[in-house]
């Protein structure tokens, strides 16, 4: 995808390596990857072979011990203030929503927007906006545990959105969810990039989840093997499965 | 929703999590608020009854040894010569005898005779609500409002004090518990009842109008040191100095006992609470949460939670003081809640949530964030 030599480079990431256990385990082996800004990357490959700890990186959840890895300008490697940088440029969506059970919908969706010094008034009108945009406002000051999976998950996507981050980083946002749900969620996240113009990186281990990607991204044992060649992708996972 | 009412909600989550924590930390405070409010209660109690309305100060007789005759608060009778060589001290404008003793009435455990001569009742404050004085050279008693009720008498009545008969023919308040519990007759009598005629037990001593209190003490300190001692203060006197020693003692004791079991229960309630939340602390930390946000957000969870426990406790002790008071255990004791029970309570609530909440608030800082979203 080089659709317009306009766009900034969001994501810059060189040699990147990051081990756990003493060693041990290699999760990512040593990765280069570039993201343009307002691109649709999914990164797909077999469970264990790095994607989350990739994905960890790119949200500076965690930190690499070798390589170089910039992210919407920020020098993750370098920077000290990596929750302001969570905070402002990055939404974060994890397979499980991880509400907060005691607190409304609401107020869940208000989560991240403490770091933003809004008055309690701006954040819930901002909350709410979120919600009806994924269509949940009239489940504003009801209990998360109320809600359906795939609601719960809406719900976790208005408050990725909270901040108006630059990316919004996926990891197997439907693995919980039924085919129906799932393909409904994927509509609402590919809506928000294309209307919000926003930075969308999903991690998934499914195809077709994975097609709908403006470029597909394969990891296998920490190591990106293609990141153009679709076709070439799919093959590789029949047979292995 | 401000940051405050989420710190407010998360400690109810487990309510009965919380609960626990409460009630641990609500006894110590509760212990300390009523122990508190009885030595209050005992300090001010004892010093009515040592200042006795108009006085400057009261002179007793030095109590020798631990054997001597202890007579009201706590010290010797002595010879009513005194009063005359007193009242000749220059500066003293009057010298009262009083004569003070303790009985037991069928109807009370303590029952305080206070004898006195009659013209000099205005020193003693005594307001007379229904009746009249008592007359020297009778066997007339006056009685305490309290002291009326317990024996549920009324004026034309009698009243049988170590078997001699007295009529009672008033009834009076002087806002002292000490001295409502019981009655005033004369001198005579109430020496007599204690079989120690000649001698009193305290002279309250008016100075001077133009006299300085502190010169007179000093000069009856002088002269007769020996065998007097004067009294101008509750801390003058050992044996209250003791007691309130000891009340403090205990009172400090306790608030250091309840400072660590309370601390040691609300790590264990708020360590848990954090491990239950780990997730959720990772979300926040993937949300841009910076680690004083989330340790302050812990911390404020355990002071709400010693708070409550405080408001209850405080609360609690209340109750449990007033309860002793109906009871009649301790008949002497009208319990005085001042503002600084609360505050040192209060303090000690905010010091055990503190002190309590800073360990789990930094496990749940140095969480990593991935670990933290990775955990089952
Ligand atoms: N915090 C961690 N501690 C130890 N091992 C980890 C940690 N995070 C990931 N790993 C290991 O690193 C490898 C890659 O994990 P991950 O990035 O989660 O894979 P994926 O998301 O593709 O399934 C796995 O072997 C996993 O067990
Ligand atoms: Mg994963």
């Amino acid at each position: 995808m080089n659709s317009g030599d306009v766009m900034s480079r969001i994501v810059e990431i060189r040699d990147l390596k990051k081990s756990y256990e003493d060693g041990n385990i290699k999760a990512l082996n040593g990765i280069s990857l570039d993201i343009e800004e307002g691109e649709f990357v999914s990164i797909i490959g077999p469970s264990g072979s790095g994607k989350s700890t990739l994905l960890n990186m790119l949200g500076a959840l965690d930190i690499a011990d070798s390589g170089s890895i910039r992210v919407a300008g920020y020098d993750l490697k370098e920077n000290k203030k990596l929750n302001v940088f969570r905070g402002d440029k990055i939404g974060f969506v994890f397979q499980l929503h991880n509400l907060i059970p005691n607190i409304s919908v609401c107020e869940n969706v208000e989560i991240p927007m403490y770091t933003q010094g809004l008055s309690s008034k701006d954040m819930r009108k901002r909350s709410l906006e979120l919600l009806d945009e994924v269509g949940l406002k009239d489940k504003a000051d009801i209990r998360p545990t109320k809600l359906s999976g795939g609601e719960r998950q809406r719900v976790a996507i208005a408050r990725a959105l909270a901040n108006n981050p630059s990316i919004i980083l996926a990891d197997e946002p439907t693995g919980s969810l039924d085919s129906k749900t799932s393909n409904r969620i994927l509509e609402l996240l590919i809506n928000l990039h294309k209307e919000e113009k926003v930075t969308l990186i999903v991690v998934t281990h499914d195809m077709e989840v994975a097609k709908l990607a403006d470029r597909i991204i394969e990891v296998l044992d920490g190591k990106i093997i293609n990141a153009e060649d679709g076709t070439l992708l799919e093959n590789k996972i029949r047979v292995e499965n | 929703m401000s940051f405050l009412s989420l710190i407010i909600k998360n400690p109810f989550r487990n309510k009965s999590r919380a609960l626990l924590a409460i009630i641990g930390i609500g006894i110590g405070i509760a212990t300390i608020i009523a122990l508190g409010a009885i030595t209050e209660g005992m300090i001010s109690s004892a010093d009515d009854t040592l200042r006795a309305g108009g006085s400057d100060f009261t002179v007793s007789g030095k109590v020798e040894g631990e054997s001597s005759q202890m007579v009201g608060f706590g010290t010797s009778s002595f010879d009513d010569d005194y009063v005359d060589k007193l009242a000749n001290v220059s500066g003293v404008d009057r010298a009262v005898p009083i004569y003070m003793t303790l009985l037991m009435t069928k109807n009370s455990p303590y029952f305080a005779v206070i004898g006195m001569n009659p013209s000099d009742y205005k020193i003693a404050e005594l307001t007379i609500t229904d009746g009249r004085m008592y007359k020297d050279g009778t066997d007339e008693i006056v009685l305490g409002k309290i002291a009326a009720d317990n024996e549920e008498k009324e004026v034309g009545d009698t009243i049988l004090l170590d078997d001699k008969e007295f009529d009672i023919v008033g009834i009076y308040e002087s806002g002292n518990s000490y001295q409502d519990q019981g009655g005033f007759t004369s001198l005579d009598n109430s020496q007599k009842l204690s079989d120690d005629e000649g001698k009193v037990s305290t002279i309250y001593i008016k100075v001077d109008k133009d006299a300085d209190v502190e010169t007179v003490e000093k000069r009856i300190d002088d002269e007769y040191g020996d065998n007097l001692t004067t009294i101008s203060s509750l801390s003058d006197l050992d044996m209250v100095k003791n007691m309130i020693d000891m009340l403090n003692g205990a009172s400090l004791a306790i608030s250091i006992l309840a400072v660590v079991i309370g601390a040691v229960g609300i790590i264990n309630t708020m360590l848990t609470s954090v491990y239950e939340r780990t997730r959720e602390l990772g979300v926040l930390k993937a949300v841009g949460w910076s680690d004083g946000k989330i340790l302050l957000m812990i911390i404020g969870e355990s002071i709400v939670i010693t708070i409550v426990a405080g408001i209850i406790g405080s609360i609690a002790g209340i109750i449990g003081v007033e309860l002793i008071v109906l009871s009649n255990i301790m008949p002497l004791l009208t319990p005085i809640y001042t503002v600084n029970i609360f505050v040192q309570a209060f303090s000690i609530a905010l010091f055990v949530g503190i002190i309590g909440g800073i360990y789990p608030a930094l496990k749940a800082v140095k969480l990593p964030p991935t670990e933290a979203l990775r955990y089952e």
